[in-house]
């Protein structure tokens, strides 16, 4: 973006960046919004609706000696286009002079509304887009008031056709600008879309099986210029102009996307609050103004009423209801008897305030042991050291750099970060995809890499000698290590085999360049941070101390080991969202408050601290975590309770280095983004998009401080080894899936999997299975579970990929040997 | 799933593919194959031919869907498209089509009933000189009256019958 | 004199015909377009005219009415589009009785009857609900939610005649 055009709009002169678009550039720096309907800024031009019409021209120039000649009034003489120009597919180039403001181009713009209302229903009244639809706004901006066509020739079309299950098609609004067949081919890569028939009868169809078959169809909804696209979830919820846009972070995975939460007041939520859709935010730096189907639908358990609502403690050995007060009360009791034996472990999705309070208590009563759940991915430490450099963007990477995907399945596990690479892939970006057996990212890749599943650091220090030296020679490289068919110290020895590689090669300290590593749940970093580990988890399994507290970390239905050592343990206190295994287990279990409820903050992979606001009306009795422990410290003497999170995260700033600076309000900053969509605008849809709670600031790495880091020794660990007849089962992520934070929103049901597990197709040979076949998977010579047999090619030899969080029963968190019986 | 196409013609299939670059550049003329296969582009022909393409099935159905000599609808055996257009309907062809129509008792675009003939009418198909004319599956039929049309259309009954007798 | 100039006016007046209504056995004709209290109308077969679009919400300067909009499907069907009121709320402490709801609603669903005798013990019960602003079923209409044969309500706007 260093040069610069001189460009003229409506007779005023604007420098601007050579090579871009001239919509955009009018856009941003002359404030003049160029009408469009098929045009989009995160996607290629096609001139298709032909709403952006303007007079262009140039400047002209002395052919030979190259000078500007001047009319009689000495201003630059313009030679114009015969005829007007779409201005979204051109790019500025020097002496470019366009005009916006005169009659043919309005009438042009006249004309082409005109035309596009000649069989658009005006179905308005009741239409979802009905208030923020930019062919509304158009329409009334730029439209001619009345229409020289006959209104009874309309055509009538379906309205209600499901393009699979989440999104609806409405063939008489759709004013054909394949903005979302686009999304899906450019951007997305699943291009599950497309136009069938031609002329008047051309319509939107999917023929994929499911149909719209992708994880990110509901941006085709926001970026539909009309209310063509509809989602199932919103359908018919409220009218835009109801709602109150609130700005929090996604819950579920490390991208932290950025998410405006629609509220409303309901009935059926007993007249309070309540989410009536999930809608994206810009930040370009985290998930441009793209969210997955699983953020946007993913929001139902934060109002489910399997909720816990109301304390719960033992008593005679029975759970029964409590106050707020008993129950603080017994559970002080329970911290004094103790006597200093006291562990916790947090679950992933724990925002940060929680998680200090938690270790100010554990820590206030002699006890020190923090564990992190689930304890599969190690290696926040070395993230914290040589993570990507502060000021990274994916958007960013093209031409020139690297990315290494390694032992994980994005698209599965964070797929924001798929979308974001996917589209680096596109732009030049060297990408390269190291797993044990084929992922969707492989169709995006430059070179895929095989290793056998438990070799992934062995793989990562042994990289083909062509691909290191791409990598190494890259100008920015990013590496995203996950763990995916690793143990604890295999996933420690990839991080740090990884780490070595960045280290050595200097990707480090700077913007675009580190570590990545898909951490389950939205605060991954965040524990780190706070001190919480998975080696401490590992810990309190091998020695269970009196008393644990457990927040929000449903153990027993993560690991099926969990039961062993949880029943050694004396004292479980418990904090979750939903009644579990655990808390009926536990001494006393207490509601605490989802994201939608409360305030926090919540760390994502890229270690950007990221506010979240209060949204719903809460459930219960329940309250936001950081309370329930800041009211236990008082109550055992450790000083007054904080009445806020803002308060709470004061005190981190205070205490935890790396978030020096940190305060809320520094947290709310927000910056004019490129490229402008939302706000004010007419025509980029959704007023969701505009970013006023704030981008969130990145924790800075010990390399980009500039501080000594060093190789460190990788210990490769021994990875179990199937015997004959055996397998290896592998967990892997699936994203739509049946946990509890995700199990109550039915309407993304039809595309959860049912349970299966992919094999080989040499070993279903040998064991005479085929596909559709019910099989028991036994692991670990005692957990036993019947799943579907899938022989689809996605499994290695030897190994069977079982998907995590399908069955009802737990599954191990890790790779073990198993057997496989047809059933 | 059995690709049925590429066991059948695994050898035309291979010269198209061969012609281009892109395995998806070969997805009109492996579309004719599946008609040819099917009498139609169903379902089971796109996802065979997108499975050979390297394509997304929508994207195949797109394409299926833009061009008009391909099927999108199971039609008769014999696939008459007779031209209507103005030099032709100076020599008579509106009522020759309405003749024949008349003589099937079918409606414009409508199939007879033991499925042996579709007839539509369709634009200029550039033999002007020779109207009224018609296209069966592909093949020009020239200077026709209706007493022609009566003969041909018996000796393609008699050619369906005995396929379909062969086909038993 | 003036006693008696004042006498006369007072008997003059005794022998006219009283101006006073007996309220409420009385009631004085309403002007056509007075504006009482809300109406939701139907269709002569019983389908709600209420599409649920909220306009009137939109409209309303007091913020009176609360409105949620559902889905219609064929096997229970409330108005012919494709969207209903599931809620239809009017604070009638909040309304000033303007009438915009009514210039706002694109299917003359809402309109302001001649009803005035609005009083209340509890605020409570000033918030009128869709049960009790609809219009009985008209003669030979069905009750909503009706079931009806697919295909026959396809449009999002309902095209229909107005109950009479």
């Amino acid at each position: 973006m260093s040069d610069k055009v001189k460009i003229i709009i409506d007779d005023i002169e604007y420098e601007v960046p050579a090579g871009s678009n001239l919509v955009d550039m009018a856009k941003w720096y002359a404030d003049n919004d160029i009408p469009v309907f098929c045009y989009h800024p995160k996607m290629e031009p096609v001139g298709m609706c032909r709403m952006c019409l303007v007079e262009q021209g140039s400047i002209v120039k002395d052919r030979e000696t190259g000078e500007v000649v001047l009319d009689e009034n000495g201003n630059p003489q313009v030679r114009w286009f015969p005829k007007l120009q779409t201005a979204c597919t051109q790019i500025v180039h020097d002496g470019m002079v366009i005009r916006t403001n005169t009659e043919a181009v309005k009438a042009a713009r006249e004309n082409v509304v005109e035309f596009l209302l000649t069989s658009h229903p005006l179905d308005c009244p009741i239409c979802d887009k009905g208030g923020e639809c930019p062919l509304q706004n158009l329409t009334m901006a730029h439209g001619p008031g009345t229409s020289r066509m006959n209104y009874d020739d309309k055509m009538h079309l379906d309205k209600h056709v499901p393009l699979g299950d989440l999104i609806f098609l409405d063939e008489e609004r759709c004013i054909q600008c394949a903005r979302c067949i686009r999304f899906q081919d450019e951007i997305v890569g699943d291009d599950v879309l497309a136009f069938h028939e031609r002329g008047r009868k051309l319509q939107i169809i999917t023929n994929s099986d499911p149909g719209f078959d992708t994880y990110f169809s509901g941006n085709t909804t926001d970026i539909c210029p009309v209310g063509a696209l509809t989602t199932a979830d919103f359908r018919f919820g409220a009218r835009p102009w109801e709602l109150t846009e609130v700005p929090s972070i996604c819950p579920h995975d490390a991208a932290g996307s950025n998410i405006s939460l629609s509220v409303r007041l309901d009935r059926d939520f007993g007249g309070r609050a309540m989410i009536k859709r999930v809608m994206p935010r810009q930040n370009e730096y985290v998930n441009e103004i793209w969210i997955s189907d699983k953020t946007r639908f993913g929001h139902h358990f934060t109002r489910s009423e399997d909720r816990l609502k109301k304390p719960m403690i033992k008593k005679g050995g029975v759970l029964t209801e409590a106050t707020w007060d008993e129950a603080i009360r017994f559970v002080v009791d329970a911290l004094k008897a103790a006597d200093g034996s006291v562990a916790a472990i947090a679950g992933s999705s724990t925002p940060n305030e929680d998680l200090w309070t938690l270790r100010k208590l554990v820590e206030g009563l002699g006890g020190g042991l923090l564990g992190a759940w689930t304890p599969t991915h190690a290696g926040a430490d070395l993230v914290a050291q040589v993570g990507v450099g502060k000021g990274t963007n994916l958007g960013d990477l093209g031409q020139g750099d690297a990315v290494l995907i390694i032992a994980t399945d994005l698209e599965e596990e964070v797929p924001i970060w798929r979308l974001r690479l996917k589209q680096a892939a596109d732009r030049g970006a060297y990408l390269v995809v190291a797993n044990a057996r084929k992922t969707r990212m492989d169709d995006f890749a430059s070179d895929t890499v095989r290793y056998d599943y438990g070799q992934a650091a062995h793989a990562m220090q042994n990289l083909d000698a062509a691909i290191a030296k791409k990598l190494k020679e890259a100008n920015n490289l990013i590496i995203v290590a996950g763990a995916e068919g690793l143990t604890l110290d295999g996933s420690r020895a990839l991080m740090q085999a990884a780490a070595n590689f960045l280290i050595e090669s200097g990707h480090i300290g700077k913007p675009n360049n580190g570590l990545l590593s898909p951490f389950p749940g939205a605060n991954g970093m965040g524990l780190h941070y706070m001190g919480f580990s998975p080696e401490a988890t590992l810990q309190i399994m091998q020695n269970p101390p009196k008393l644990l507290i457990v927040n929000q970390a449903e153990l027993l239905a993560d690991d099926p080991f969990a039961a062993e050592w949880l029943n050694k343990v004396e004292t479980i206190i418990s904090l979750n969202l939903f009644p579990d295994a655990v808390s009926n287990m536990a001494a006393a279990a207490l509601p605490i408050q989802s994201f939608a409820e409360r305030d926090g903050t919540f760390t994502n992979g890229e270690r950007r601290v990221q506010r979240f606001y209060m949204a719903q009306g809460p459930m219960g009795e329940a309250l936001p975590a950081w309370q329930v422990f800041s009211q236990l410290s008082e109550a055992l003497g450790q000083g007054h309770a904080k009445l806020s999170a803002a308060a709470v995260m004061k005190e981190i700033t205070e205490n935890v280095e790396a978030f020096a600076g940190m305060r809320y309000k520094e947290l709310a900053r927000v910056e004019r983004q490129f490229p402008d969509v939302g706000g004010e605008d007419l025509y980029y849809g959704g007023t969701a998009y505009q970013n006023k709670g704030g981008l969130g600031v990145q924790i800075e790495t010990s390399a980009d401080k500039g501080e000594a880091v060093s190789v460190g020794e990788v210990k490769l660990p021994d990875s179990p080894k199937p015997k004959k007849g055996q397998v290896l089962v592998v967990p892997v992520a699936q994203l739509f899936n049946r946990q509890s934070t995700f199990k109550p929103s039915v309407l993304v049901h039809p595309r959860v999997p049912q349970p299966y597990v992919e094999i080989n197709s040499k070993d279903a040979a040998r064991m005479n299975i085929k596909t559709g076949d019910l099989v028991e998977v036994m692991m670990a010579d005692q957990i036993r579970v019947t799943v579907q047999a899938h022989v689809n090619g996605g499994a290695p030899e030897g190994a069977a990929v079982l998907p995590r969080y399908l069955t009802d029963e737990a599954t191990p968190m890790v790779l073990t040997v198993g057997e496989i019986k047809k059933v | 799933m059995a690709n049925t196409l590429a066991e059948k013609y695994a050898e035309r299939i291979q010269h198209h593919l061969s012609k281009y670059p892109d395995k998806r550049s070969a997805v009109m003329p492996l579309l004719y194959i599946a008609q040819e296969e099917y009498g139609w582009l169903s379902p089971q022909g796109i996802e065979e031919v997108a499975e050979l393409c390297d394509m997304d099935p929508t994207q195949v159905k797109s394409i299926a869907g833009f061009y008009t000599m391909y099927r999108e609808q199971p039609k008769g055996k014999f696939w008459l498209h007779v031209c209507t257009d103005l030099p032709c309907a100076l020599k008579g062809a509106e009522t020759f089509y309405a003749d024949l129509l008349a003589h099937l008792g079918i409606e414009d675009g409508g199939t007879t009933e033991d499925g042996t003939f579709t007839v539509e009418h369709v634009m200029c198909l550039a033999a002007c000189d020779r109207a009224p004319m018609l296209q069966c599956n592909f093949h020009f039929h020239e200077h026709l009256d209706m007493d022609k049309m009566r003969e041909l259309l018996d000796q393609w009954r008699k050619e369906a019958e005995a396929y379909a007798n062969k086909d038993v | 004199m003036n006693i008696i100039r004042g006498f006369m006016t007072t008997f003059k007046h005794l022998s006219e015909e009283p101006v006073t209504l007996q309220y409420p056995e009385q009631v004085r004709p309403f002007q056509v377009r007075f504006k009482g209290r809300h109406h939701l109308r139907r269709y002569e077969n019983g389908l709600e005219k209420c599409i649920g679009c909220a306009l009137c919400a939109a409209a309303c300067p007091a913020d009176a009415i609360w409105v949620e909009a559902a889905e219609n499907t064929d096997e229970a069907r409330y108005s012919p589009g494709e969207r209903y009121a599931k809620t239809y709320e009017i604070n009638m402490l909040r309304c000033i009785f303007c009438g915009y709801c009514e210039d706002a609603c694109p299917t003359q669903a809402i309109e302001l009857g001649h009803e005035h005798q609005l009083s209340f013990t509890d605020r409570r019960d000033a918030i009128y609900t869709k049960d009790m602003l609809i219009d009985p079923v008209p003669e030979g209409g069905q009750d909503t939610p009706q079931q009806v044969e697919p295909g026959v309500f396809t449009r999002s706007i309902p095209v229909m005649p107005d109950a009479k």
